[in-house]
């Protein structure tokens, strides 16, 4: 189907591009990819197909990562990065942090609102200090659609499958047919709103946090446009803060602005305590 | 691949096969020192640039860096200058950096960024696995 | 249910305020702390005379960061004018400032376009040599045309190798000839050999495959 060397110039075509990282591991899915793909874009050979992934011919590359990042969004999704930030994340950025200076916390892009919802269903659930904090989550895109729907709060069963019943029956009340919606303590608390990450007087409005969420979206931009928004949540960042990336992104490709640390649970970035950016 | 050597009071230490990175943009040049460290019994890790290296690196440790200097996002020497700031064990990598240049200058650079050895490419197998030996010990 | 509150009306203070206005920021630039030749640097680039200014305070600026978002404000310009900034740095001894350079051309795309043939042909081995990797970019006839012709006339192997590991992306039959007249002439030269005899099996395996 796909051979060994032509996995290889795949692979390292999409991280020279895109930033994605795929390994050995994901070889079946990506190889899975390519055939759907060929078959889409009635290619005849692989070789065929990699050349019309190269020149991004009708957005290819995106049509291509696509199946890896919108494979709909649910919650608890990269759970373990929810575990590192009530795990590790949090205790560090405690330390050092002023009293009653609020713990501040991205998600961005949030889409439908999976994200932001459930970090704090899961710092709700997860985290013993969760009461002795003030806790500010963010969610932005830069659809409005996804937003509305966001702050709407309603979701089909397919998007809470990953929730342990008793949190569904917890903080959702039944909407409709394969509908649930969110409380409204609980959709109340988390402010949407709409950003593009690649303008900087956009992103400089909503100050410093101690944890960004940014997954699977600079994957989609050209180098100088990631670098920029790279850039962008650096600056958004307080020192010491962490930023996530979807776990087949790194930052790596990207820009060298960052630590890189290594959690139990997770590998996340690290704006310096020390350094530029005020 | 698991090779035996006695220690000092008889018991038998058990030692795996030496680990090596290889840190270059280039496919084709990582390709051909894979090729020549398995050959001559290393276990071989890759990587593209030095922010890569170093997040690997952080997973798992290894006996030697082999490091082009000319890489995007965080050249050889700025990628060997951070890894001698980490803490523990990390930091004391042997590093060889290949390189085209050959002039004193960057040899001295090199080695004030805490470069072990240093070799001008286009390097041998023969000279590549040689170097690599002496530079972390017997592959097995 | 213990509640997370209502995050409060007032948002936090917006980070580094930038400078007030173009004079300010291009003093700034050159005159600020880090912080603030770093906040400058990212919003220079659309005033007037910003480009020129990115492009003078490149030169010596030594922080790494600011560095940093002055190469990636005149990667995101992606003029002319910041290409001709850019591009002497390539020559530059300081390994982190060559590649960082070589970065930004990449991330302008088609602005550079216009000037790798020259790149391709400078009398630098090594402005020759990085610039092989910069046609990675182009669209894949034209780059094996432009490296296939640096080859028929190179002679340091190892910009040999850096075009040969591009054409084993970008190369189809047409490169064969001229990744064979290199072997011959390079003919037992370390890794040379090797790379050209794996992008050679490539093209010829894919030729054969493409026609099944």
């Amino acid at each position: 189907m796909v051979s060994e060397e032509e996995f290889q110039r795949l692979c390292e075509f999409l991280y020279r591009r895109t930033g994605m990282v795929f390994t050995e591991a994901k070889r079946y899915y990506v190889e899975r990819r390519v055939v759907e793909r060929m078959k889409a874009t009635a290619a005849g050979s692989f070789v065929d197909y990699f050349a019309r992934l190269r020149s991004d011919a009708g957005g290819e590359i995106e049509h291509f990562v696509n199946a890896f990042t919108v494979n709909e969004t649910y919650f608890y999704r990269e759970e373990h990065q929810l575990r590192c930030l009530t795990g590790d994340l949090l205790a560090e950025r405690l330390r050092g942090k002023p009293p009653g200076e609020a713990i501040r916390i991205w998600s961005v892009p949030c889409s439908t609102g999976e994200e932001p919802y459930s970090i704090a269903l899961w710092l709700l659930e997860n985290w013993p200090l969760v009461d002795q904090y003030e806790i500010e989550i963010l969610g932005s895109d830069i659809d409005t659609a996804v937003l509305e729907r966001a702050r709407a709060g309603v979701f089909g069963k397919r998007a809470l499958l990953r929730l342990p019943p008793h949190v569904v029956a917890k903080y959702f009340a039944a909407a409709g047919p394969d509908a649930w919606k969110i409380l409204d303590d609980l959709r109340e608390s988390v402010q949407f709103s709409r950003v593009n990450i690649v303008e900087c007087a956009q992103t400089r409005q909503y100050g410093r946090f101690d944890v960004i969420f940014c997954r699977n979206v600079l994957i989609y931009f050209d180098d100088a446009s990631r670098r920029v928004a790279a850039e962008n949540l650096y600056e958004n960042l307080s020192p010491g803060g962490y930023i996530c990336l979807g776990h087949t992104e790194s930052m790596s490709r990207i820009t060298p602005l960052f630590d890189v640390r290594r959690f139990a649970d997770a590998i996340v970035y690290q704006r310096p305590a020390g350094g530029v950016g005020g | 691949m698991l090779s035996s050597i006695k220690g000092q009071r008889g018991a038998w230490v058990a030692e795996g096969r030496k680990r090596v990175m290889v840190v270059d943009d280039a496919a084709l040049v990582r390709r051909y020192y894979r090729e020549a460290l398995e050959t001559a019994g290393f276990e071989i890790e890759e990587a593209m640039n030095g922010l890569e290296a170093l997040e690997k690196l952080l997973q798992a440790p290894v006996d030697l860096l082999v490091v082009d200097v000319n890489m995007p996002q965080m050249d050889g020497l700025t990628f060997i200058e951070t890894l001698r700031r980490q803490e523990g064990q990390l930091a004391a990598t042997p590093a060889l950096v290949t390189s085209t240049e050959s002039s004193p200058k960057d040899f001295d650079a090199a080695r004030r960024a805490g470069a072990n050895f240093y070799l001008v490419k286009p390097i041998s197998r023969e000279t590549l696995a040689e170097f690599a030996t002496m530079l972390c010990g017997i592959p097995r | 249910m213990p509640l997370i509150r209502k995050p409060s009306t007032a948002t936090s203070t917006p980070s580094s305020p930038p400078a007030a206005d173009a004079a300010s920021a291009l003093f700034l630039l050159e005159n600020g702390t880090d912080d603030e030749r770093w906040a400058a640097a990212r919003v220079v680039s659309q005033m007037t005379g910003g480009v020129a200014a990115l492009a003078k305070a490149l030169v010596g600026e030594r922080d790494r960061r600011v560095r940093e978002a002055i190469l990636t404000s005149l990667a995101r310009a992606a003029t002319p004018e910041s290409v001709q900034a850019l591009l002497p740095l390539v020559r530059s001894d300081d390994a982190q400032l060559r590649t960082g350079a070589l970065d930004a051309l990449r991330a302008t795309k088609d602005a550079l376009r216009p000037y790798l043939p020259s790149l391709l042909r400078d009398g630098d081995v090594d402005v020759r040599l990085l610039a092989c990797e910069l046609a990675r970019n182009l669209p894949a006839q034209e780059a094996s045309h432009m490296l296939c012709e640096l080859l028929d006339h190179e002679t340091e192997p190892n910009v040999c190798g850096a075009a040969v590991e591009v054409l084993a992306e970008v190369g189809g039959p047409e490169a064969l000839p001229s990744l064979a007249r290199c072997a011959d002439r390079f003919h037992g030269t370390p890794f040379l050999d090797f790379s050209i005899k794996v992008t050679a099996d490539r093209i010829r395996l894919e030729s054969t495959r493409s026609r099944e």
